[in-house]
């Protein structure tokens, strides 16, 4: 990356209470049938009444994060807004092609159908914020979220002026999505407790989860408490070319693994991913710790977004909460943290954040 | 007719999701749109839909479709007049 892409507020509402950080796993929000919802918003303190009615869940908690993460970062209208989902609307998708099929392609009704687009967070988050420029959405699977970072630094490194993007990602859980995803082999067949989950690496499959996470970013060092400097999207990669990715990643930074103070691992308890977080943990230096989300965020596409969310909030607190520990490190330092996401299909996300030395 | 608006109260509640309220809160001449029940375009459709679906009235004319969605007694005299009854 050219220059640092720097975060200044970050929402997520998830199946955690992360909507009210103050509350993060207190208590750990665990389920056993492999389905980790999200925990309902205040979402009528940004949406409409008339509005609200007709949204679907991941609508309302899509426009909820993103409004409530533009208001802490004192934003009212942002120069952008990048958004990225492997699968839009579900629910909407599906009342759409229900009633398709029970009426027979007559008599249709638009609300599903308008809703049911990637895009419809990002038009109503505009809206909301008569925000009238770069409007995008980025729908790639597990890469979804990290296309939308890689959008907002390329657009902020094309100026001097002071810019404010939305960027984020959001996917949603329902039991017919389930199903779907059970048969091509996702989820485990014998369902652990979710916050055990790692504990049952040795079968393949995860469990499924959904949310919305969102960032502002910018330009701007001045008031961030950390910033992005390193972003690599890995197509099924080798073990090999995973840890060379990320070797590269930190010589581009002038860093070393003895420099990484915590990797935040987005393993999903599948035993076919072994071959990649096995030689990843085993490369960490003593000093690294190593935390882990998906048992409390569950495996989404966007999964990585709930990731990102606990990065910027070790930052933000300057402390790493021990629920997420894997492997306690030496280090008692919160400076460089690496973000690694593995997906189900094996895909890998690498994303380097730093602490903001710059902030005002 | 009280029967009919009754059940179109009810139908209009249910398909436009206006949660908490009854068909009793619902008045039979208040305007469906603007100061009245506050719905907007997307409802209207709905509620086309709704006359299509429930009661085999399709409405074609988008002047008369206006009239015909004043309010619920509007609504219920068309139907009165035009029922082709499917369900």
């Amino acid at each position: 990356m050219t220059q640092p892409l720097y975060i200044l507020s970050a929402c997520a509402i998830s199946a955690q209470h992360t909507y009210d950080a103050t509350r993060f796993l207190d208590p750990v929000l665990s389920v056993n049938d492999g389905k980790l919802f999200m925990i309902d918003a205040d979402y009528a303190r940004y949406i409409s009444p008339v509005a609200i009615r007709r949204m679907s869940r991941m609508l309302k908690a899509g426009i909820t994060a993103g409004m409530k993460c533009l208001e802490d970062a004192g934003v009212k209208t942002p120069d952008g807004i990048i958004i990225g989902s492997a699968r839009g609307s579900v629910t909407d998708m599906q009342n759409f092609l229900k009633d398709m099929i029970n009426m027979k392609e007559e008599a249709l009704t638009p609300t599903a159908f308008i809703q049911s687009t990637y895009n419809s967070v990002n038009g109503w988050l505009a809206m909301m914020t008569k925000c009238t420029s770069y409007n995008q959405t980025y729908v790639h699977r597990g890469f979804s979220l990290e296309l939308c970072l890689l959008d907002a630094q390329l657009m902020l490194a094309e100026t001097t002026e002071k810019k404010y993007l939305l960027a984020g990602g959001f996917d949603e859980l329902t039991d017919e999505y389930y199903i779907i995803r059970d048969k091509i082999g996702y989820y485990k067949k014998q369902m652990p407790e979710s916050q055990a989950l790692l504990n049952h690496y040795d079968t393949p499959g995860s469990i499924g989860g959904e949310g919305a996470s969102f960032f502002t970013v910018t330009n701007d060092a001045d008031k961030a408490s950390c910033a992005i400097h390193g972003l690599q999207m890995l197509l099924q990669p080798t073990s090999e070319a995973l840890q060379a990715a990320m070797a590269d990643m930190l010589s581009q930074n002038g860093l070393k693994n003895e420099d990484i103070d915590v990797l935040v691992c987005g393993m999903n308890g599948d035993s076919r991913n072994h071959f990649l977080v096995d030689p990843l943990i085993a490369t960490c230096a003593d000093k690294t710790t190593i935390a882990t989300f998906k048992q409390f965020s569950g495996e989404y596409d966007t999964a990585s977004g709930f990731g990102l969310w606990l990065v910027n909030y070790l930052f933000v607190h300057s402390c790493i909460p021990t629920e997420t520990v894997y492997k306690q490190g030496t280090s008692d330092e919160i400076n460089n943290v690496l973000l690694c996401n593995i997906t189900i299909s094996g895909d890998a996300t690498l994303v380097l954040v730093k602490r903001n030395s710059l902030a005002g | 007719m009280e029967d009919l608006k009754r059940t179109l109260k009810q139908l209009i509640i249910e398909s436009l999701n206006l949660q908490g309220m009854k068909p009793e809160d619902i008045d039979d001449n208040a305007s469906l749109f603007g100061d009245g029940l506050g719905l907007d375009s997307i409802d209207s459709l709905e509620l086309m839909v709704l006359l299509e679906r429930n009661y085999g009235i399709k409405i074609e004319d988008a002047r008369e479709g206006r009239k015909i969605l004043t309010s619920v007694q509007t609504m219920a005299e068309y139907i009165q007049q035009n029922t082709k009854a499917i369900s």
